[in-house]
């Protein structure tokens, strides 16, 4: 079993211009189990990026700890795979040398790492695409390949800021009806973040609640899958959930 | 990488015409002598003897070999020195006062005492150009390594990349349009040294030519020597360094077209 624990985890930041300090995560403790899938939703500000940077190993932490399988976290690594908001994917490679990028650089054999490289693609409707420069594809498909990239490389952990924030809400309804689709069939353990609260129901096994960098509450989210927006939107239990969550989000 | 080379169009040769045409219709009106300006025909004529005699040709050659290994060299060593500059905090502070400072002493102002060293060869003119490329490419690179994104870092990293790797992966493809921008700039730079250098200390070359032909009163050759190092920097620029940009950062979207 690989498991995501994290034990009262919290950062400070120094403002070297003010001479102040800011602590942006207080004391916040979560586990994640092997296959599940975490939302972490609050509004802007609430310390989510600074705990996913912390979990990622991009930014130290000034207090408690995160272990990964029992291990912990120490600087960035292919165990835990992240989309980043902005994409990032690489300009100078086409979406078929973004996708293997990761199976490369862990040596992954060269036809092993076609096998792998072709599914993911397919998985994400992105063959066709193979061959072209992110610059050439559209914000959804940027994403998605961004998406691949990350689970092409098989992490223990994805982790996933806000990536569907910045495209059309019709094109992100296609992308987390994709998501929870190639969940299902790949079981990823996840932990995504969004201040979008029916995004973060729709999506996950699990809702945590956080405001002004503490956890408040964690809600299971038990609805049937596969889940889709038209059986959803006019679900009683879907409403129910969001409103739960909502209004512990904005009532702090 | 798919490199394209273009033939100058129509429409790049274009603006020639009533630059030539004009230079024609003065030398035709007789307004100066014309051992002082002579005309287009003059020009091709003795372009066609000097060609014919073998000193072109060889003149060319020279200042060609001259300008490929300086640059040769002054990619070879200023990339390197860009990327380490531009990644290591502790490289800056050790190299970047001495970069300034050297930079500033400017490249014919070496040659008084490159002479002395080295005489009247290859090795002094080489020299020059080397420090001409070099300060564009270092400069340019290390702005190229600093505006890659820090996500792409991060990405790279969380995807399983090494150290090593991401000089590879990350760095030299995401500092590229920087480097090619400066490599224009530099072999720009060099061109004008070697010449410079030519007819300072020349022996032979295409710099060389055009202080012969002065000190022969010669106006024709001084002037097919001026035509021919505008059109072979065209060449260098539209056959290999415009195609270099257009398959990497022009493709890739990370400059403007
Ligand atoms: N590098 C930094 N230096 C100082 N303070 C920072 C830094 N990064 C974030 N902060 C502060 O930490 C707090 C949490 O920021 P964070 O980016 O984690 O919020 P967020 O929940 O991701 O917000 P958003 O939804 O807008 O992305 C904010 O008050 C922010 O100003
Ligand atoms: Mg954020």
């Amino acid at each position: 079993m690989k498991n995501l624990s994290i034990r009262n985890l919290s950062k400070t930041y120094f403002d070297p211009y003010a001479g102040t300090n800011v602590t942006a995560v207080h004391d916040v403790s979560l586990d994640v189990q092997q296959g599940e899938f975490v939302s972490i939703v609050g509004p802007s500000g609430c310390g989510k990026t600074t705990i996913l940077n912390m979990i990622a190993g991009f930014i130290p932490y000034t207090g408690g700890e995160i272990l990964l399988d029992g291990r912990p976290v120490n600087g960035p690594g292919p165990d835990r795979g992240v989309v980043f908001q902005s994409f990032a994917l690489f300009p100078w490679k086409t979406v078929l040398e973004n996708v293997a990028f990761g199976p490369k650089m862990r040596g992954v054999h060269k036809a092993q790492r076609e096998k792998i490289v072709h599914e993911y693609l397919s998985l994400a409707k992105l063959t066709e695409a193979a061959e072209r420069y992110p610059v050439e594809l559209s914000g959804g498909m940027q994403q998605r390949v961004g998406v691949v990239r990350a689970l092409a490389n098989e992490p223990d952990v994805l982790l996933m800021d806000e990536p569907f924030a910045s495209v059309d809400a019709q094109t992100r309804m296609t992308l987390q009806e994709e998501l929870t689709r190639i969940w299902e069939e790949k079981r990823p353990t996840v932990i995504f973040i969004t201040h979008d609260v029916a995004e973060a129901v729709f999506l996950a096994n699990r809702v945590v609640a956080l405001s002004k960098g503490r956890v408040l509450e964690e809600i299971a989210v038990n609805l049937p899958r596969p889940r889709v927006w038209d059986d959803l939107n006019e679900d009683n239990q879907f409403k129910a959930l969001t409103g739960r969550v909502l209004q512990l989000v904005r009532s702090a | 990488m798919r490199l394209t080379a273009r033939w100058p169009s129509i429409a790049s040769l274009a603006p020639f015409i009533p630059v030539i045409a004009a230079w024609w219709i003065v030398t035709e009106l007789q307004i100066f002598p014309r051992a002082f300006l002579p005309g287009p025909m003059e020009v091709v004529r003795s372009f066609g003897s000097l060609v014919y005699t073998g000193i072109l040709p060889e003149y060319l050659q020279d200042s060609m070999v001259r300008l490929a290994v300086g640059a040769f060299w002054g990619i070879a060593l200023g990339i390197p020195l860009g990327i380490l500059v531009g990644l290591s905090r502790r490289a800056q502070t050790a190299l970047w006062p001495l970069l300034l400072f050297f930079q500033t002493i400017g490249d014919i102002a070496w040659l008084p005492i490159l002479v002395i060293w080295f005489g009247y060869g290859l090795i002094t003119m080489t020299t020059v150009i080397v420090y001409t490329v070099i300060f564009p490419v270092v400069l340019n690179t290390v702005l190229g390594v600093r505006s890659i994104p820090i996500v792409m870092h991060r990405a790279a990293l969380s995807l399983g990349a090494s150290r090593t790797r991401m000089l590879w992966e990350v760095v030299l493809p995401g500092a590229l349009p920087n480097i090619v921008t400066g490599l224009r700039n530099g072999l720009g730079y060099g061109w004008r040294a070697l010449i410079a250098t030519e007819i300072i200390v020349g022996t032979s070359g295409i710099g060389f030519l055009m202080f012969d032909a002065r000190r022969a009163g010669s106006v024709v050759e001084i002037m097919l020597g001026m035509i021919i190092l505008g059109i072979l920097w065209y060449i260098v620029d539209s056959w290999i360094l415009a195609p270099i940009e257009r398959a990497t950062g022009q493709r890739w979207g990370l400059v403007t077209r």
